[in-house]
């Protein structure tokens, strides 16, 4: 038995409660689901549809999340703030997000132009392998690389042991979304990732009872 | 080894401040000192406590000035946040390096 008290080891402890849960892979599974919307080509064409059911059902998503944490999770486990460290880390990773999208963004931009302007559209064909197969190949690759490294980096400033799994079932997802468009693989990578977040929730609801002595100031 | 001896090292323990060398009370003092600050319900959580514990342990740490007690109202929820004042944060960090000091070098 370790009879030390590990002062860091009991802050990360404290800090990975908030993980139980269970929201976070429930979010990573919904967000998986609604990307499948969002990547998905029907034969008849890719819609402006496409985006905004992607836009509402990710806003959708977040809502739940959000609203999972201030109704269900702080009633039953309570608020914390943790300390100068890791508020450090999360300004830390905001940075780093920010940079990955602008990145990003850059890229998208780059595609949006190519499809406003026949010409560059023209060129950039010429640079891609002349066969379907591996020109989807390739997209699908930096699209999964896109999502993977991300989440990745999410998981590691959030300390989110979990996520590192997440990252990748993700990035599989997006790979095989864009690679085979069928939705089915990827609603069904997103359903995988969510169900531990639906198990986890159900003991969460069961360790952590609504307290009834709140009533009144202690 | 003297008399006098023996009772210079006794008295290391008399001067132990009881407020924290009690374990419920360490253990409140021990989360708060990791953290910035905790609602009464993460600490009845974390430490295992009951409300009623938890409520007198508490009373006695702000009564000393250890600890900063803030009630406040969250919808219609009454909220009351615990935060390690610097005087409880110095009183923990020098119980912590007496406890070190006292038993430095026991081998059982």
């Amino acid at each position: 038995m370790n009879t030390q008290l590990n002062l860091k080891e009991l802050e990360r402890k404290a800090f990975l409660t908030t993980y139980q849960d269970g929201l976070w892979d429930l979010l990573f599974g919904l967000i998986v689901i609604c990307m499948s919307v969002s990547f998905y080509r029907p034969a008849s064409g890719y819609s402006p549809l496409n985006i905004v059911m992607f836009s509402c059902s990710m806003v959708l998503a977040n809502v739940l999340f959000w609203a999972g944490k201030m109704f269900i999770t702080l009633p039953r486990m309570g608020q914390v703030k943790f300390g100068a460290r890791r508020r450090k880390r999360v300004l830390t990773m905001i940075i780093v997000l920010s940079v990955v999208v602008l990145v990003q963004v850059a890229l998208f931009s780059f595609q949006l132009a190519a499809w406003a302007n026949p010409e560059l559209g023209a060129k950039l064909n010429e640079s891609l392998p002349k066969s379907d197969a591996i020109g989807l190949l390739i997209v699908a690759s930096i699209s999964a690389l896109m999502v993977g490294p991300s989440i990745i980096l999410v998981a590691y400033f959030i300390d989110f042991q979990r996520g590192y799994s997440i990252a990748i079932m993700m990035a599989l997802a997006v790979f095989l979304m864009v690679y085979l468009n069928r939705p089915i693989y990827p609603i069904i990578i997103g359903i995988l990732i969510a169900l531990p977040g639906v198990v986890l929730l159900v003991r969460f609801l069961q360790k952590y009872p609504l307290r009834r002595e709140e009533a009144s100031h202690e | 080894m003297s008399k006098a001896e023996e009772n210079a090292d006794l008295a290391a323990l008399a001067e132990i401040d009881r407020l924290v060398h009690e374990p419920a009370r360490l253990a409140v003092m021990a989360l708060l000192y990791v953290v910035d600050s905790a609602d009464f319900i993460f600490l009845m959580n974390q430490t295992g406590l009951t409300w009623g514990n938890l409520s007198a342990h508490m009373a006695k740490l702000e009564g000393v000035g250890y600890i900063e007690v803030k009630k406040a109202f969250k919808g219609k929820r009454p909220n009351t946040t615990l935060r390690l004042t610097d005087k409880g944060r110095l009183a923990f960090l020098k119980y912590a390096l007496h406890m070190k000091h006292v038993f430095g070098d026991f081998h059982g």
